[in-house]
């Protein structure tokens, strides 16, 4: 049963109730054992009551409709649809629908040194940092604005602008009807009353050129096949995390992921002429970037024989405030998502990673790696790619935006990468005073402070006692200044 | 009160170990010794699970120090590896660009006691 459409009477489907309570109580346990550090084996039985937990939680998130108005535009990796027509509204289907969507998956080969044969429940960093690079790889291989000539329907999703006469709104859905032109009252156009707009009837100028690359489309999501061999698939990525102190069954973050990303990309032979790199204290050095993508620098003689530049994904992983998201960075997370360079945000709700690809006023455009699917063997040809596209937009507010991410970026030459650092800074700069992250000159070991740190090591001359300054008479060793 | 006692007076947080007019008179009293640095107190993040705690709390930096540099110093400190996320947030709530000054921080987020509070913080992990 490859071909899924996120209804949730299917995620439901088979699994008896209390099977249910179970695994809802395992869920619990499960909780605990995290919270107190407890290593955790998860058994077959455990991961097959963790899936069907997931699914269910899932199902019932899908069930409500998620709403779009159409006074603001919908904001998608770089692009923006007012959605107050049908042209504008399948433009924003096929962007939506056309990105890759890579949920946990079961039943794939166990994971080397575990029992493992699902990543439900511990892997939605992983699966979020997939889709991630799988969107880097998109623009990187597929033709310009690449939409899939398959993109299935919208569903669970509700347009003001289709909204029939007098329609049964979902709770809490605000009302915005003044913006119509010929009073609410009035249907704007006819249509099905299901709500679901239909496949738009013009054919689309591109559409030849999309299907031609349907074979490439095909491999890349081959790529992220859950099988050892596959270059970005979990059994690998969960192998390189390993030098990262990381093992099957753990829970990831977005910088930790970003680092395994780039580990992927340069030990993976299926792709050419792209470099990953990974900005370290929210800098990055434009020259590191340099040397990692300008091949005339290379040591490889081949290579630097060739006036070549790499493409590159530029990861920038952050941490947008302490406990909750700094709110002074909502607008900057914004005008990043804006940009036609930025490939998407892996990050999430606190311990609930999601992949966000756009907004639309104050709620961020997300797709959900929550979603336990049965393994696709990608080996054989013409498998279906329906599992690995969703077609139901989700969004969630920023201010329950976890601060830890990583902001990913993608230069396809030169001349881009340059254009990258100047819009990537202005969007940055503008309003608040300390960008998030800053792009500079030179290499960041100019920047490291080998004499400041060779000075300061081991020298006790350099700390001062706090009795000396004043009548503080507690000897403490932390209540002493470390003079730098 | 031994149980008070033993929840280790470093844990807490610096400012809840000290009284306002401590913390100013201790301000004054090393910035007249050292008219050339900045007082900076730095603490791990009440939630931080990754990051070993630091041996110390205050710190005195040079103006013309920058973040990056100041980073770098105290990630030395902890012996961490390149690739490991590390954080300073100002106030517990902004990140302060690496390339500005420890003068220019200072300027703009100093508290009114004096010292310039700093928190260090790796990432969260997700899971579920």
């Amino acid at each position: 049963m490859n071909s899924i459409s996120p209804s949730a009477a299917q995620y439901t489907g088979g699994v008896m109730q209390d099977e249910l309570v179970d695994s809802r109580r395992q869920q619990h346990m499960e909780r605990q054992s995290k919270a107190t550090g407890e290593p955790d084996e998860v058994d077959k039985l455990k991961a097959k009551l963790m899936s069907a937990w997931n699914n269910v939680k899932y199902g019932w998130t899908v069930k409500s409709k998620t709403s779009f108005n159409k006074i603001s535009p919908v904001t998608v990796l770089g692009h923006s649809y007012l959605l107050n027509s049908e042209d504008e509204v399948e433009r924003f289907h096929l962007a939506f629908v056309s990105r890759v969507w890579l949920t946990y998956r079961k039943e794939f080969p166990q994971l080397e040194g575990s029992t493992l044969t699902t990543d439900c429940g511990w892997g939605c960093m992983l699966r979020s940092g997939q889709m991630l690079l799988a969107q880097g790889l998109l623009v990187h291989l597929m033709p310009r604005d690449w939409t899939w000539p398959d993109a299935q329907q919208l569903t669970d999703v509700d347009f003001e602008v289709f909204r029939p006469r007098s329609p049964a709104r979902a709770v809490g859905v605000p009302i915005l009807s003044f913006g119509s032109p010929r009073g609410s009252n009035t249907p704007e156009r006819s249509l099905p009353s299901d709500n679901v707009p239909r496949r738009s009837q013009w054919t689309r100028p591109e559409c030849a050129r999309d299907r031609q690359a349907e074979p490439i489309h095909h491999r890349l999501v081959t790529w992220f096949g859950d099988q050892p061999p596959a270059p970005f698939g979990v059994h690998q990525l969960v192998e390189i995390g390993k030098s990262s102190g990381k093992k099957a069954g753990d829970w990831y973050g977005p910088s930790i992921v970003a680092h395994i990303l780039r580990k992927a990309v340069a030990t993976a032979s299926v792709v050419h002429n792209l470099a990953v790199y990974v900005a370290q204290d929210c800098t990055v050095y434009k020259e590191d970037v340099v040397r990692l993508c300008d091949l005339s620098l290379s040591e490889t003689p081949a290579e630097r024989s060739s006036q070549a530049w790499k493409s590159v994904i530029i990861l920038v992983p952050v941490r947008l405030g302490g406990e909750a998201l700094n709110p002074s960075y909502v607008e900057c997370v914004k005008n990043i998502l804006k940009l036609e360079c930025c490939i998407g945000i892996i990050g999430g709700k606190p311990k609930h990673s999601l992949f966000f690809i756009g907004f639309q006023d104050e709620q961020l455009l997300y797709l959900d790696p929550h979603y336990c699917q049965p393994v696709v063997d990608v080996t054989q040809d013409n498998f279906s790619l329906e599992s690995f596209h969703c077609s139901s937009p989700k969004k969630m507010p920023f201010s329950r935006m976890d601060p830890s991410c990583t902001i990913g970026f993608y230069a396809k030459n030169k001349k881009d990468f340059e254009s990258l650092c100047s819009t990537v800074s202005e969007a940055l700069s503008s309003k608040e005073k300390y960008p998030i992250f800053t792009f500079v000159d030179g290499q960041g070991q100019d920047y490291g402070l080998e004499c400041h740190s060779s000075n300061h090591s081991g020298s006790a001359a350099h700390i001062l006692p706090s009795g000396k300054l004043g009548r503080s008479n507690n000897r403490r060793n932390s209540d002493e200044f470390v003079f730098l | 009160m031994p149980p008070f006692e033993r929840t280790a007076p470093q844990n807490k947080p610096f400012k809840q170990r000290k009284s306002f007019a401590t913390r100013r008179q201790e301000v004054a009293g090393i910035r007249a010794k050292f008219p050339n640095k900045i007082p900076v107190i730095i603490e791990r993040y009440e939630r931080e699970k990754y990051l070993p705690p630091l041996d110390k709390t205050k710190f005195l930096v040079p103006h013309e120090l920058t973040m990056a540099q100041f980073v770098t110093i105290i990630r030395n400190r902890m012996a961490l590896l390149p690739t490991q996320a590390f954080y300073l947030l100002v106030n517990k709530t902004g990140l302060a660009s690496m390339s500005l000054t420890m003068a220019q921080v200072y300027k703009d987020h100093q508290d009114e006691d004096g010292f310039l509070y700093m928190t260090y913080a790796s990432q969260e992990m997700f899971g579920h």
